[in-house]
């Protein structure tokens, strides 16, 4: 069945609120066991097509690594999270482009605002999102994330979950 | 400190009888340090530009800084490597404003002068106003940059004419190259995706941290945390605890001459080339332990075990970082000002390794390196918190004594992993450089 906008936004902004209110670990259960969590790095050429397997990418997490990056982040030892930044992600312009079957191709533009501080920067661009209706509700079985900026000079690094 | 009244010496302090290493803080902290270091340093020395496996086609190329300097990197037509300064010879304009691509020419986008791939001049878009033959003596042809050397496809360039050649700067660092190089017969390459990122800290605070030893378990305890939390249950499970207990015992640090140093260190990621560990997964096993059995008969096996086992983390004096580790990651530091750095980093890998095991080399390098890995991110938060700490307490000196003792030659001692005796190495060259007791440039 195919998701509406509005369902698929309920997922996408429980997703944001969990990240916001660094609920981590309840975050990485909105993860499929099959899922990829992806950030292609500016540089690629062609960020949509590419595969990590031959380029590249900031991220590339399979649910184990989405789960240690979970888990780690929450760490005191995860310094460069240490303290907590304070973060604010944004979706919108939320599209449902292909459905087949349990699952549900999205397209929704993002922008995640990063305070750690005394510094806020922005991370902002489209995100491509494949939801599967589970009997456990709906999951994320793939986010790939890319970014609208030609390097990291601004940000410096990418250490929250967009 | 005004420039004028500057005193080479006063920013190292180093007594070898009381095993006392000290690097005065202004070392980092101070604006007429880093404007000395772009005269003396940057202008000296040999600095990466980039990678010959980069320039894949005739007319690749690609607009990097390099020591403050834009400069165009590319493969002319006729298949040879060229750096010219990105600026136009007529009234200065910027002349390729990409990235990177594939040009035949550069037009000016001023008054449309257009240049060859080699740098030459082949017309300034002009029907009238210049003397036949303005050009015949070349000087308005592109600049080319002073020096442009390469040794195994890392090219470099020298501001200095004059300069010693790459090959004698390298000096023992060559053969930490060679270790990187030789580990295939077919051809080491830079991957798609670079990683560009900056530091609000000096470029020497991640030279240091680049090959020290010393801070791996305290700072990167949350990988090693995740390391056990992958390899729980498999016969691995045991090898972090171990090699942590080992560290300091196996491996060495080594100054190689010139201020460049490696880390010889042992931890157990495995290596694509070539060390298979369980973690990697069965499948991987015969490609890796065929590889590390073609290193034997090509290099016997000490060699073939050093160039397959141990993990390396090499500094080139003053601004490049190899790391031949879990992946291999080629980094080079731009220095912006005394507090801030643009960093850029890519993956290497052979040519002839399977997709599974080149997949495998990309998911290492993502799992620990670059801005959103879960190790180069802690670094960099240390590195920032040394910046802000140095630049707002009175405090006057760093210790960077460990390991520190008399020696013949400063630049080329061993110590122990955690030891500091590569950064006492990068530092004596410093000092040399910066005091001019070291020229760099042939008699
Ligand atoms: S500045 Fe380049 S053509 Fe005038
Ligand atoms: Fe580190």
């Amino acid at each position: 069945m195919t998701l509406t906008r509005s369902e698929v936004e309920d997922v996408l902004f429980q997703e944001a609120e969990f990240l916001d209110s660094w609920q981590l670990m309840e975050w990485a259960e909105m993860y499929t066991e099959d899922s990829f969590y992806e950030v292609t790095s500016p540089a690629c050429s062609d960020p949509y097509t590419a595969d990590a397997r031959n380029t590249l990418f900031l991220i590339s997490d399979r649910i184990d690594r989405i789960r240690g990056r979970a888990k780690r982040l929450l760490k005191k030892t995860a310094h460069a999270e240490y303290p907590h930044s304070k973060t604010r992600h944004m979706v919108s312009n939320v599209r449902v482009v292909e459905a087949d079957g349990d699952t549900t191709k999205v397209r929704a533009n993002f922008a995640v605002f990063r305070t750690k501080e005394d510094n806020s920067t922005i991370y902002m661009g489209e995100a491509f999102i494949t939801l599967l209706e589970t009997p456990d509700g709906v999951k994320i079985q793939h986010k790939r994330c890319v970014l609208d900026i030609n390097s990291l000079y601004n940000q410096g690094r990418l250490t929250i979950i967009l | 400190m005004a420039l004028d009244g500057w005193q080479p010496t006063k920013l190292i302090d180093a007594d070898a009888e009381a095993g006392s290493f000290r690097v005065h803080r202004d070392a980092y902290r101070s604006d007429e340090v880093f404007e000395r270091e772009k005269a003396l340093i940057f202008n000296k020395c040999w600095l990466y530009l980039g990678h010959q496996t980069e320039l894949k086609k005739k007319g690749d190329f690609f607009a990097r800084r390099v020591g403050g300097r834009d400069i165009i990197f590319n493969l002319d037509k006729n298949g040879k490597v060229g750096a010219h300064y990105n600026t136009c010879t007529h009234r200065a304009s910027k002349i390729c404003r990409e990235h990177s691509g594939n040009a035949r020419t550069f037009t000016c986008p001023y008054h449309g002068w257009v240049f060859n791939s080699e740098g030459q001049l082949s017309s300034q878009n002009a029907k009238t106003g210049y003397k036949e033959g303005i050009n015949d003596d070349g000087h308005l042809n592109l600049k080319a940059v002073e020096r442009l050397e390469e040794y195994r496809g890392f090219w470099f360039v020298n501001f200095n004419p004059k300069a010693i050649s790459l090959y004698d700067y390298l000096d023992d660092g060559r053969d930490a190259i060679d270790a990187l190089m030789d580990q295939t017969e077919a051809q080491q390459v830079i991957l798609s995706g670079e990683h560009t990122y900056s530091i609000n800290a000096n470029y020497k605070l991640l030279c240091e941290n680049s090959y020290d030893g010393y801070h791996l378990f305290p700072v990167h305890a949350s990988y090693f945390d995740y390391l056990r939390d992958q390899m729980a249950g498999t016969p691995a499970a045991d090898l972090i605890d171990a090699t942590i207990a080992d560290y300091s015992s196996n491996g060495a640090v080594r100054g190689l001459g010139n201020g460049h140093a490696i880390l010889d260190s042992y931890v157990p990621t495995g290596r694509p080339v070539a060390q298979w560990l369980p973690s990697m997964g069965a499948s991987v096993k015969p490609e890796i332990e065929a590889k590390y059995a073609r290193l034997v008969e090509r290099f016997g096996e000490e060699r073939a075990n050093y160039i397959a086992t141990t993990q390396k983390n090499l500094v080139i004096f003053p601004n490049l970082v190899i790391n031949d580790i879990l992946s291999v990651t080629v980094r080079v530091i731009e220095p912006e000002a005394k507090d801030r750095i643009r960093v850029t980093a890519w993956a290497m890998g052979p040519t002839d390794e399977s997709e599974e095991l080149r997949a495998m080399r990309l998911d290492n390098f993502v799992s620990f390196l670059g801005p959103a890995g879960f190790g180069s991110p802690d670094d960099i938060e240390m590195l920032e918190i040394c910046q802000t700490a140095a630049a707002h307490t009175p405090v006057e000196w760093s210790e960077i004594s460990k390991g520190f003792g008399p020696a013949e030659d400063h630049c080329k001692v061993t110590g122990a992993p955690d030891d500091e005796v590569q950064m006492q190495a990068y530092w004596t060259m410093w000092d040399r450089v910066m005091s001019g007791e070291v020229t760099l440039e042939v008699e």
